[in-house]
């Protein structure tokens, strides 16, 4: 039965799934004005990717996209920390995490 | 001596200027300049005296003595090269001759002087450029001397260069003789485009040879480079309408109006002239202008040197006036005239400016005639140099200007009874200015030393304020100049001013014959009745062969006679009686009555003011080129600087306004640029899709 | 190492110790002597260059060699001379230490930079000159505007940032027009050969087979820099304000050397890649250039900043210049006397330009209305200056002359097609009118009474002094460089003519074709090749050479001589 369900189951469904989380991603950050929930919606946007990746690595049956998402994976951990101790830093700086405040590339 | 000599003889000169050079460097050295100076010009005389029998009996290519080849690219090729024959000498004679009694003179003259060095270089680089110009084998090196005496004449013009007038005087000589070059450098492109050469003797071969060609058509070039040449020749030659510089150059040292006024610089423009007359009789009309341009010059300028009262203002219009006749004895044909009268000039009118000279020094600068009256006591031997020297302008009986005047009015008269009106025209304006020139002449010379005895000294402006002049210094009393070295030079010129006509006629009409400036013989007009007079040049020249052996005929025409005479003894007698009326004129009016004079002036007062103005033409040339084109000068910057500045500054905006239509997306908000990315994203996703299936 | 390649990179090399924290360059003596060595040491490099320079075949390129860059893209940085580009590297080493030998003063401030990049600017302008390869040209002729930009931004006089901004964004989108133009050449080449390559010789074969538009295209495309670089009539208005406001020593490169980028790429590349548009709009050029002669001469004559006057006198001069290049007359005269002239031009404006910063130093001002009769004052200054005006007025016996004669003539016998005799006698007024401007300019300052302005001198004092002897030795070389260039042009004249001519071939070929004979679009590409590659000239068949002067394409200087001779 779990076969059958997996079977059932076709490569199309795994990429609608990370497209979904992907976009899900991108409207949060393109809504959100929290720095931190940007940030997390890039994260979201990482994963969709990632799920495309495990997908087509079972599609292929080979192991590229799964090392691409180890990867991935490493880098976005570094890239949290760096990326939170940013944040902090910006929310001493102004006491605030809206991203508003930080505009000064207006032209 | 060898004739390989002759190449050192332009060198002399600049070798002299550059040490003349050194010498301005150092106080003590500066006194040295004259006599190197009076050496470097005069050893090239000796030279020339001493080549002269090698020289003349040069033929064909020996003529040419090249030193190196100074440019060429292709078949342009110039070479610093002299082209030696008997008219080269003759102008080689009187540059270095006269050159150096001059420099002689200028060295009493000069003396105590702040720029004595100075002075001396600019006249040694003269010397240079002028003898540069009358040797040179191609047009090239001639407008090399041509614009260097143009240069020392700017720098000597300018010599007392604090003084405004001065410099003022030098800019206007300098441009309005580079506005003759341009015509003669246009004329030398024109000449290498159609002779395929620059230099003298390729040129004036080939332009005989066309006159000798029975079944040659002058070309559209023919016709132009005459007329380009004299361009440049009325500019040196300060004929009508460049003429206005000589007078104003008058503010320079009068030694050098002496010696690059009048007898050797202003004369190039006969010599170019002469030197290229078979050029000049391809064009019919080249000569006739020519001729009229000087005959016209010459009343205009006899007409205002008339009510001048500064003295070497109306010397410098007498010289004007007397290149006229230059140029007249040249249009007619009679280069022999032209170059002898320039001969005798330089002699006369040398004379003339250095006893001017004396005058002005001995007033201490006093230049006005109306301040100076009956000085024969206190400076008896200036009073009768001049005389000799006025004798020699007015055309008296047997002194030099007599005989090389009538030469040219005989000859002209004899070309206007061949049928030719203008020249007939042309020949009574020489005879009325000759009567001018004995009556102005006169007029000068009675007035400055005849007479009551009057004088008020001038205040030194001429002289650069040093107060050195101690061995003749500015006592309040006028005084003669020394022998040594101030008259002893006059005297030399006296006597050439006298004589000079008697004993060189012969010599100079051989040399005229023998050189390039022969021009080609004209005779048995009278067999062809031409409708239009221009082309009898031409015609005439088509039919005889050979020239040179037909030359005497030119001169000593037979067929023509006036008052039961030959042309000649008839126009003798003329000019004699004329001169001497003239003389008699300025006698009475000037010495014996002067009140009369005054009286008669002032009847005519409307005359005498537009001639004391030298008929507004200085103040016309201003109104109708001068200040047109420094307008036009102002109004180009103002154009560069608001409309085409403006144009590129406004190019220069496209880009910023561009960014200013852009700049809204620019919010600085992250948001912004993540949905400007994606939708990016998007617009190329949806592109690639297209193009790929 | 290839002598080229040292002369060219030596500079640059030398110029980096000036960076580096060294205590003994805090001292401004030690700096200038420093730079004053290095360009000296160039100037030796360039001498022995000249002196193994075989002039006999001038017209080949000779030390040539190439250093790899990316060679799939047929990038390379090739290099070797001709006698053209011999005369002009000359030109620049002899400038440079003249340069700083007049600067020791006129600075006071980042001295070190001011030298650094002054040196910098030499490598640019060499390697500009050297240059074989198209991108390696382009490259050093963009470079050469960073070092001036610094030059004219930093050490400038009051507009200074205006003037930089200027220069830099006028001359910068000029080039990126040619920089399209070349490259538009080189991509034919690559649909010609499939090969990409940007070597001059190469680029030549190519753009012989363009048609008459795509040659149109590809002129304005080059005419957009170097026109401005020249500069020719109306794209000059940044010289006058780059000149004022940039400091002694820029302005004396910028005159001396710069502008002759201008001309030497019109002759370089113009005219032997688009000889049937350079043929059919030399017109055109012909008539800005006239204008530029007269126009801004007569501007000249109102200026009051001694400064300015010189800088219009430039754009003036260097009409008669391009004039010259696009005569095509059949013996090359006009070329040959451009080349000449830009020779001519560095030496005597460069000089002139040297002379008005020796009084700015003295007086802080320019203005002539200030300063009267400097004659009587400083004497050994006004006889300096009067020869450089002299020698710029065209005075034969001057170098001026002979450049100006050269190109009169040149465009007197150009074909009447191309140009023609009226250009000549327009241009001419020129004379008339350089004439009036500078002995204006001589009489208003050094003649007349006296008038001078507060002197400011380096140790604080108010005492007007003559010309040191540093100065002297500054101005000395470029008076005897004059004096020398007019009374002996013609080793220079000869040994430009053969590779003056083979950059002229085809455009002369074009010129001397009737147009009613032959369709010049259609002429066979393969013979503009023979006439192109240097030296391969003789392998002409004769009845092609029938319409050509061929004895023109091969004249040697030895063959100048025997004619010479001749006579």
């Amino acid at each position: 039965m779990p076969e059958t369900v997996m079977d059932s189951l076709t490569l199309s469904h795994f990429l609608m799934t990370g497209a979904v989380l992907f976009c899900l991603g991108l409207i949060g950050f393109i809504t959100r004005r929290n720095l931190i929930i940007m940030f997390l919606c890039t994260e979201m946007m990482f994963q969709g990717v990632a799920v495309s990746l495990v997908a087509f690595s079972r599609f292929h049956l080979n192991d590229t996209g799964q090392t691409f998402v180890i990867f991935v994976l490493t880098i976005a951990a570094a890239e949290a920390a760096l990326a939170l101790g940013l944040v902090v830093l910006l929310f001493r700086r102004k006491r605030t995490l809206d991203a508003l405040v930080w505009s000064q590339l207006s032209g | 001596m060898p004739i390989e000599l002759i190449k050192l003889i332009p060198w002399i000169p600049l070798l002299g200027a550059a040490l003349c050079g050194i010498c301005c460097m150092k106080p003590a050295w500066r006194k040295a300049a004259g006599p190197i100076s009076v050496l470097s010009i005069f050893i090239p005389f000796l030279i020339t005296c001493g080549v002269y029998s090698a020289a003349s009996g040069l033929q064909g290519d020996d003529k040419i003595q090249t030193i190196y080849q100074w440019m060429g690219v292709g078949n342009f090729t110039v070479n610093m090269g002299y082209y030696v024959d008997s008219l080269t000498m003759v102008m080689l004679f009187v540059i270095t001759g006269i050159g150096s009694l001059i420099a002689t003179y200028a060295m009493g003259y000069m003396k105590g002087e702040r720029g004595y060095a100075r002075f001396f270089m600019g006249v040694s680089l003269f010397i240079f450029a002028m003898t540069t110009l009358v040797m040179a084998d191609n047009l090239v090196l001639i407008y090399l001397g041509w614009e260097g005496v143009g240069l020392c004449s700017y720098l000597l013009i300018g010599y007392y260069y604090d003084k405004p007038e001065a410099v003022a005087a030098a800019k206007k000589a300098f441009i309005v003789n580079r506005i003759g070059d341009l015509g003669f450098a246009l004329g030398i492109f024109l000449t290498y485009k159609a002779y395929g050469s620059v230099s003298l003797h390729t040129v004036v071969d080939k332009a005989i040879e066309f006159l000798n060609d029975p079944n040659y058509t002058a070309t559209t070039a023919d016709l132009w480079i005459p007329f380009l040449l004299m361009l440049g020749a009325f500019g040196k030659s300060a004929q009508i309408p460049l003429y206005v510089w000589l007078p104003d150059a008058m503010a320079g040292p009068t030694p050098v109006s002496a010696l690059v006024h009048a007898a050797t610089m202003v004369t190039a423009g006969v010599y170019m002239i002469a030197r290229l007359i078979p050029v000049f009789q391809l064009s019919p009309y080249a000569l006739p202008t020519v001729a009229a341009v000087g005959g016209v010059t010459a009343l205009f300028a006899g007409t205002i040197a008339l009510c001048q009262y500064d003295l070497k203002k109306v010397f410098a219009y007498s010289t004007v006036s007397q290149l006229g006749y230059m140029f007249l004895g040249v249009g007619a044909l009679s280069t022999f005239g032209g170059i002898f009268h320039l001969f005798t000039h330089a002699f006369f009118k040398a004379l003339l400016f250095l006893t001017a000279g004396s005058v002005m020094h001995a007033l201490a600068g006093q230049l006005d005639l109306r301040a100076m009256s009956g000085l024969r006591h206190k400076m008896p031997v200036t009073c009768w140099l001049m005389f000799a020297g006025c004798l020699a302008l007015a055309g008296f009986p047997f002194t030099a200007g007599f005989f090389s005047k009538d030469t040219i009015l005989a000859e002209t008269l004899i070309v206007g009874m061949e049928g030719n009106g203008l020249f007939t025209l042309l020949a009574l304006i020489g005879l009325l200015t000759a009567f001018l020139t004995a009556f102005y002449t006169f007029r000068l010379w009675f007035r400055v030393f005849m007479g009551p005895e009057h004088f008020e000294m001038g205040d030194d402006h001429g002289h650069g304020g040093d107060d050195s002049h101690d061995d003749h210094g500015h006592a309040h009393e006028p005084h003669e100049m020394p022998w040594w070295p101030m008259n002893a030079p006059l005297a030399v010129l006296a006597f050439g001013a006298i004589f000079g006509g008697l004993i060189f006629s012969g010599w100079m009409s051989g040399s005229i014959e023998t050189s390039t400036a022969n021009p080609i013989a004209i005779h048995a007009v009278d067999t062809h009745a031409q409708t239009d007079p221009g082309y009898s040049i031409i015609q005439v020249a088509s039919d005889t062969s050979g020239h040179g052996s037909e030359a005497d005929a030119a001169h000593g025409d037979e067929h023509h006679t006036l008052m039961g005479m030959d042309v000649h003894t008839a126009m003798m007698l003329i000019s004699g009686f004329i001169a001497l009326l003239g003389i008699g004129c300025a006698a009475y009016f000037h010495w014996l009555n002067r009140p009369l004079t005054d009286e008669i002036a002032k009847k005519f007062g409307v005359v005498v003011e537009v001639l004391y103005n030298k008929y507004y033409v200085d103040e016309f040339y201003d109104a109708v080129i001068v200040k047109p084109l420094r307008m036009l000068g102002h109004g180009f910057f103002l154009f560069d600087q608001f409309v085409i500045n403006g144009l590129v500054i406004t190019v220069g905006y496209l880009p910023r306004l561009v960014g200013w239509s852009v700049q809204p997306t620019q919010s600085g908000k992250m948001q912004g640029y993540g949905l400007g990315m994606v939708l990016g994203v998007a617009v190329a996703a949806l592109l690639v899709f297209k193009w790929a299936f | 190492m290839n002598l080229l390649l040292l002369l060219t990179i030596f500079p640059i090399l030398s110029a980096l110790p000036l960076m580096l924290p060294i205590k003994a360059f805090d001292c401004r003596k030690t700096v200038w002597s420093y730079a004053l060595l290095s360009t000296l040491v160039t100037f030796v490099f360039s001498l022995v260059a000249a002196f193994k320079f075989d002039f006999a075949n001038s017209g080949q390129m000779q030390f040539v060699d190439s250093v790899r860059w990316v060679e799939s893209f047929g990038l390379t940085f090739g290099f070797g001379i001709d006698s053209i580009s011999l005369w002009l590297v000359l030109l620049t080493t002899f400038l440079m230490p003249i340069i700083i030998l007049g600067s020791l003063t006129a600075v006071n401030m980042r001295i070190r930079e001011f030298y650094f990049w002054l040196i910098v600017l030499e490598t640019f302008m060499i390697g500009t000159f050297v240059a074989t390869d198209i991108i390696f040209f382009y490259v050093c002729f963009e470079l050469t505007l960073v070092p001036l930009y610094i030059l004219i931004g930093v050490f400038g006089s009051d507009n200074r940032l205006r003037a930089a901004k200027i220069f830099f964004l006028y001359t910068f989108t000029g080039s990126m027009l040619t920089f399209a133009g070349v490259m538009y050449v080189a991509y034919i080449n690559v649909v010609n050969t499939g090969i990409w390559s940007f070597d001059i010789q190469t680029l030549y074969v190519a753009a012989a087979t363009m048609s008459g538009t795509e040659q149109a295209w590809v002129l304005g495309a080059l005419l957009a820099g170097f026109a401005v670089k020249v500069p020719l009539f109306p794209v000059h208005t940044w010289l006058p304000l780059a000149h004022t406001e940039a400091p002694t020593a820029g302005s004396v490169i910028l005159a001396g050397v710069l502008l002759k980028l201008g001309t030497y790429g019109l002759l370089r590349f113009a005219l032997p890649m688009c000889p049937e548009a350079v043929v059919e709009y030399a017109w055109l050029i012909g008539v800005f250039a006239v204008l530029g002669v007269l126009v801004t001469a007569l501007i000249c004559w109102v200026q009051t900043d001694v400064k300015k006057l010189i800088a219009y006198s430039s754009v003036s001069h260097l009409g008669f210049c391009v004039l010259g290049l696009f005569a095509l007359d059949a013996d090359d005269t006009g070329a040959v006397g451009s080349v000449m002239y830009m020779i001519n031009h560095g030496l005597s404006t460069g000089a002139l330009f040297l002379c008005v910063g020796m009084i700015y130093e003295r007086f802080h001002t320019r203005d002539m209305a200030k300063m009267s009769g400097l004659g009587r004052v400083i004497p050994v200054w006004a006889t300096f200056t009067v020869f450089f005006v002299l020698a710029s007025v065209g005075l034969p016996g001057l170098n001026g002359f002979v450049g100006e004669v050269l190109t009169l003539i040149g465009a007197f016998l150009s074909p009447t097609q191309v140009l023609g005799y009226e250009y000549a006698a327009f241009a001419g007024i020129g004379m008339i009118l350089a004439a009036i401007y500078l002995l204006y300019m001589v009489g208003k300052v050094i003649f007349g009474p006296v008038l001078v302005p507060e002197v400011h001198t380096d140790d604080g004092g108010h005492e007007l002094k003559d010309l040191n002897t540093r100065e002297i030795a500054t101005l000395l070389p470029l008076a005897a460089g004059c004096l020398i260039l007019g009374m002996l042009p013609n080793g220079m004249l000869v040994s430009l003519k053969a590779p003056v001519s083979q950059l002229t071939a085809p455009a002369r070929f074009v010129a001397n074709t009737n147009p009613l004979d032959t369709d010049t679009a259609s002429i066979e590409p393969g013979l503009r090749l023979v006439l192109d590659a240097p030296g391969s000239a003789p392998g002409l068949t004769p009845d092609i050479s029938s319409g050509i002067d061929l004895a023109i394409n091969q004249s040697t200087p030895t063959e100048t001589a025997d004619r010479a001779a001749e006579r």
